[in-house]
């Protein structure tokens, strides 16, 4: 495992995942445009040596947005599957929490370079890009973690949160209400009155970076730990009370104000518009900044699919999903959710072994603490294979009754959802909706279920056995 | 000369030829680029009317066709004192 950026660098360029450019690129709109046409692409990241303006610094796109990068990033063949991949995730994540250690400051690389007050000025010291024409600014932080700490208990919160430079000494950003470090200052320190400190991770290590954006039941530190298979290396701020990867490229210290509010957005953003109109949200101020010689800014590009945020939130979505739905006895066989709905899609397997487990299984995801983030639920049997789209298409358009099998809720939703309306994006509104594909278990299998007619399922074991021996001598290559 | 924009929900948060209170992006190009001011500023939908222009964009960022010009009286500060 990698324990710094530049290491998982070295190994996407060993798998043919990185091209290097070493022409100059500009901060202003050229640098995003490489990252989008990447992503939508699946291409390699790109690895940008010379930035204009800002001589000595450098740029990594598209950090994960591939399931190759993914395997890559957790030590496995670049070729690995989706369910070899989800299935090492599960076995880590499942184990016990690992612990983070404290090194000392002359061991982090991310103090080579230390700025404290005045001197801390973003648009001096950091080639924050332009990523989209039409942005609301230069969008810093977009893969990246904010750390924070509970004031009542000290719970660490690392969150992907994304920030925008305001000024040289100010970004501000859309801390959802309904996420953890969303949770805390809107109900802890806004209403004390109190300013929340706060450390930002540009370039952080593949696994912590993977860490932030999942929606982790623990301190994302010691879930970090779990998935690298070894405590996660931690330094001290030097203005806050907080800790940050010794090994990542910059650190942004400051604190959220509790009682101002600056514009915001709009951003092109992970469902592939800019959804969420400019808006009066959180203010982050800059108390110090440090950095690596050399210092590699992330990049991710949202937008339509598939970016990081889309493939490694789907990914993390669907598999504590999966833990949560086994926590309940649920007799699934699998949860997949799908990084082209932009995680707004996810398609379980179920033993249907009693009627109305699919609303069991929607009414569980919806009602947890993963809901605000996807709103349709399509349940299929245990024979259909859910990461086979083709056969979760067909069992869609032929088993959900559209009277009986399509059931509708309303509950909490991010107000990222293209189509909310205004009134519905204020008020937290989350329209949700259940595909129930499974036929119903009253009818009598021999004479009322339709029975599937495939090669696996209609021919005699000898007949098929017969035809895949001589497949090649009918002529077919392969 | 500088050029600057502005963020909008429609064209009544532009009164013209009156003073008015706006958050406006620098579009100097170099380092400072994008960084937001707060100024008291006069602005008209007569390109040549004030010294400076002003591009006028809508809430999701879409650029208005009419090009606008500014005068920008002073800057005002927007962060309270007693965070500075
Ligand atoms: C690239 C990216 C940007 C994100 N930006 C935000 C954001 O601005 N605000 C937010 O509340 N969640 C955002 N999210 C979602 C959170 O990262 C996600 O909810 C994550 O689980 C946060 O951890 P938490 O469960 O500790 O809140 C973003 C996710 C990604 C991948």
């Amino acid at each position: 495992m990698f324990i710094d950026n530049r290491e998982y660098i070295k190994a996407l360029d060993a798998a043919g995942e990185l091209v290097t450019i070493n022409q100059e690129v500009d901060w202003d709109l050229e640098a995003g445009a490489i990252v989008r046409k990447v992503c939508e692409e699946k291409g390699p990241s790109p690895l940008m040596n010379k930035i204009k303006d800002y001589p000595g610094h450098r740029y990594f796109g598209a950090p994960l947005a591939s399931y190759r990068k993914l395997a890559i990033s957790l030590g496995l063949p670049p070729e690995s599957s989706i369910p070899e991949i989800a299935a090492v995730y599960l076995e880590r994540t499942n184990k016990e929490p690992v612990k983070p250690v404290l090194v000392d400051k002359s061991k982090a690389p991310c103090k080579e370079n230390i700025f404290i007050g005045d001197k801390a000025d973003m648009l001096e010291l950091l080639p924050a890009p332009m990523v989209h024409e039409g942005d609301g600014g230069r969008y810093l932080s977009t893969w990246h973690f904010i750390v924070t700490k509970d004031p009542d208990n000290g719970d660490v919160n690392w969150g992907m949160y994304r920030q925008m430079v305001y000024d040289g000494k100010t970004m501000t950003g859309n801390l959802l209400p309904f996420s953890d470090g969303g949770k805390v200052f809107h109900g802890k320190y806004k209403p004390a009155g109190k300013a929340m400190p706060f450390a930002t991770v540009i370039g952080p290590d593949p696994i912590s970076a993977i860490a932030a954006s999942a929606p982790a039941p623990m301190p994302e530190t010691d879930f970090a730990g779990m998935l690298m298979g070894k405590p996660i290396e931690l330094v001290k701020c030097e203005t806050v009370d907080l800790e940050v990867p010794a090994h990542a490229e910059i650190i942004i210290e400051g604190e959220i104000l509790p009682d101002v509010s600056l514009e915001e957005g709009p951003f092109g953003e992970y469902t592939g518009y800019r959804t969420s109109p400019r808006d009066f949200r959180q203010v982050y101020r800059v108390k110090a900044i440090t950095f690596r010689n050399d210092p590699i800014t992330t990049i991710s590009n949202m937008g339509v699919p598939t970016d990081e945020g889309q493939l490694l939130r789907s990914f993390s979505l669907g598999l504590e999903m999966d833990k949560l739905l086994r926590s309940q006895g649920i007799p699934i066989t699998g949860v997949y959710m799908m990084p082209e709905s932009t995680h707004h899609l996810v398609i379980v397997g179920v033993k249907p072994i009693y009627t109305n487990i699919a609303a069991q299984i929607a009414q569980t995801v919806f009602g947890s603490k993963l809901g605000p983030w996807f709103h349709m639920v399509v349940v299929v049997d245990d024979k259909c294979d859910i990461y086979n789209f083709n056969e979760v298409l067909h069992a869609l358009t032929t088993k959900c009754h559209p009277i009986n099998g399509i059931h509708i809720w309303q509950g909490v939703g991010t107000p990222l959802y293209p189509f909310l309306s205004a009134a519905e994006r204020t008020n937290s509104v989350g329209p949700k909706v259940l595909f129930d594909c499974t036929f119903p278990l009253n009818w009598d299998p021999m004479s009322e279920v339709p029975s599937l007619v495939s090669f696996k399922t209609v021919y005699p074991k000898e007949i098929q056995e017969k035809v895949l021996a001589n497949w090649k001598n009918y002529g077919f290559k392969s | 000369m500088f050029k600057y924009d502005v963020y909008i929900n429609s064209l009544a948060d532009l009164p013209e030829e009156k003073e008015i209170k706006l958050s406006v992006r620098d579009l100097t190009p170099g380092k400072q680029r994008y960084a937001y001011k707060h100024v008291m500023a006069k602005v008209s939908a007569d390109a040549d009317k004030y010294p400076d222009k002003l591009q006028v964009r809508f809430g999701r960022g879409q650029i208005h066709s009419q090009p606008y010009s500014i005068q920008v009286m002073k800057e005002v500060s927007i962060i309270p004192e007693r965070w500075l």
